[in-house]
């Protein structure tokens, strides 16, 4: 179990406890924050559940795989510690994790 | 059966995706099926149906029981004979499907769709500038049934002059005749039409998708690294014209109409362009241009407590999700305003839409445009048409008064 706050374009912050094993995006999606949307329900393809990591928790993720690292060039105003929620699995190393949403995912 | 006995309240609910009078207005049914058969098994055409938002959220996307590799769609299914070609990988599963889903999401991203932004404005506006100051503007023939083959024109880099014969050839494929299912020919989505473009862009590289699929190299299911061959890439490129171009123009189609029933939230948008957005989603979520959605059972599974043997069909009503209120509070009301979670129009899971981000840009900018010229409108109700298939729902025609 993890802490995660998520923070909205708009500033709104939402803390929620998500369980280990489960996804920073299923967290976000299974209690309807607005922000993620996650089509593609974690397979990697979709691009729709971009984050940006704060820079204190980056270097702490694992490496993106390559087919993440092709959709980060392809989301919309991708900067430097952009990622997909999808693939950061939650675990205890990540309580207090912090992830902001960009202005939009599509 | 009679259609009255199969559809008063005492009656056990009945559905099935072909009956006129069942199209027109599923909803009614749908909040049936939820209630009194979440799920649902129809003897006469043979399948089972989800209707629920929790258990198609649950279901959808395990694709090791609900499989696509008999194609998504409920006639083609049952068809005994139905033949999938290689690199049809909308009706594969992995480990086949993952190279090529990976490869077609790699070209297909939300950047490169917003980057078509202003293409496709001046597209709608060719459309719809030559009405302002007319009368009549109808949503379907001078809107909806030209932009979607107009934009996966831009985005092959087909040649204008090009572009309508392949409008014209992909809209007749997967057309049903109504209350008919479909016949297993409209399955060849290895149709001719994209081959010579193919051929001829191999030797005028632009920088379109076309041209990004001739070069793109990947892994495939073998682990070898490889470009695609022509056979794939025509493959991908029929999927890619057929999913986006009936899909879009219903889209067009239930914005108009919904839009003409709701003036207070239409006029609302037209003074805020801010809620265009928000708009499209829940007119996405409310009236959903792909329905339902059919998946092959692989092994027995037990829903709500009753085994659905290996070999069915089942049938995933994603329209009845979006309007499930235990997921969408007073899911029957339109509200542009809505807050909370995302529909589920665009499937979930390995299988979910890869045009969802361009759908979504030519709803945004072809509402936005409309807008901008005609503010107000009225549906002619008396002359538009609504059509429904097992695979889509929305309208043939949709004729509106604008004057």
């Amino acid at each position: 179990m993890a802490k995660i706050t998520y923070i909205g374009f708009d500033g709104e912050e939402n803390v929620l406890d998500v369980e280990n094993g489960r996804s920073v995006m299923q967290g976000a999606v299974s209690e309807g924050l607005r922000g993620i949307i996650g089509d593609c329900a974690g397979s990697c393809s979709c691009a729709t559940c971009h984050v940006y990591v704060d820079p204190a928790w980056f270097d702490k993720l694992a490496e993106p795989s390559e087919m993440e690292a092709i959709l980060l060039e392809e989301v919309c105003d991708p900067q430097p510690t952009s990622r997909l929620s999808c693939q950061i699995t939650v675990s205890d190393a990540l309580d207090g994790l912090v992830v902001r949403m960009p202005e939009k995912q599509v | 059966m009679t259609a009255q006995t199969e559809t008063s309240a005492d009656a056990p609910v009945y559905w099935d995706p072909y009956r006129p009078d069942l199209g027109n207005d599923p909803y009614p049914t749908f909040r049936r099926l939820r209630e009194e058969a979440p799920l649902y098994h129809n003897p006469e055409y043979g399948f089972y149906a989800l209707s629920r938002f929790a258990d198609i959220e649950e279901h959808f996307a395990n694709w090791e029981i609900f499989s696509s590799s008999r194609s998504d769609i409920l006639e083609f299914i049952q068809a005994e004979e139905l033949e999938v070609p290689p690199g049809m990988f909308i009706w594969q599963d992995p480990p086949q499907h993952t190279a090529y889903r990976a490869v077609v999401a790699r070209v297909f991203t939300p950047k490169r769709m917003n980057a078509l932004e202003a293409q496709i404005r001046a597209y709608c506006a060719r459309c719809l500038d030559p009405l302002v100051g007319t009368d009549r503007f109808d949503f379907i023939s001078d809107l909806g049934a030209q932009l979607p083959g107009g934009v996966i024109g831009m985005l092959l880099g087909i040649p204008d002059e090009d572009r309508d014969a392949v409008r014209e050839r992909v809209e007749g494929a997967l057309r049903t005749e109504e209350g008919k299912p479909m016949e297993l020919d409209q399955a060849a989505y290895v149709g001719e039409g994209f081959e010579d473009y193919i051929d001829w862009r191999v030797n005028n590289p632009s920088d379109d998708l076309m041209t990004e699929l001739l070069n793109v190299e990947f892994k495939d299911d073998t682990g070898t690294l490889r470009k695609l061959t022509r056979d794939e890439i025509l493959i991908f490129v029929n999927v890619l014209a057929g999913a986006g171009n009936e899909t879009t123009s219903r889209l067009i189609g239930w914005f108009g109409k919904v839009l003409g029933d709701h003036p207070d939230q239409r006029r609302a948008i037209a003074a805020n362009p801010a809620l265009v957005n928000p708009a499209i989603e829940e007119i996405l979520r409310f009236e959903p241009p792909g329905p339902s959605v059919a998946r092959y059972v692989m092994k027995d599974v037990e829903v709500h407590g009753q085994v659905v043997p290996a070999g069915s069909v089942m049938l995933f009503l994603l329209a009845s999700a979006n309007r499930d209120s235990a997921r969408f509070p007073d899911g029957d009301t339109f509200n542009i305003h809505r807050e909370g979670p995302p529909h589920i129009t665009f499937g979930r899971g390995i299988h979910s839409c890869l045009g969802a981000a361009l759908a979504r840009v030519e709803g945004r900018v072809a509402l936005d445009e409309v807008l901008k010229r005609f503010p107000d409108w009225t549906v002619d109700t008396a002359n538009a048409k609504l059509s429904s298939s097992s695979t889509t729902r929305g309208w043939d025609t949709l004729p509106s008064f604008i004057g």
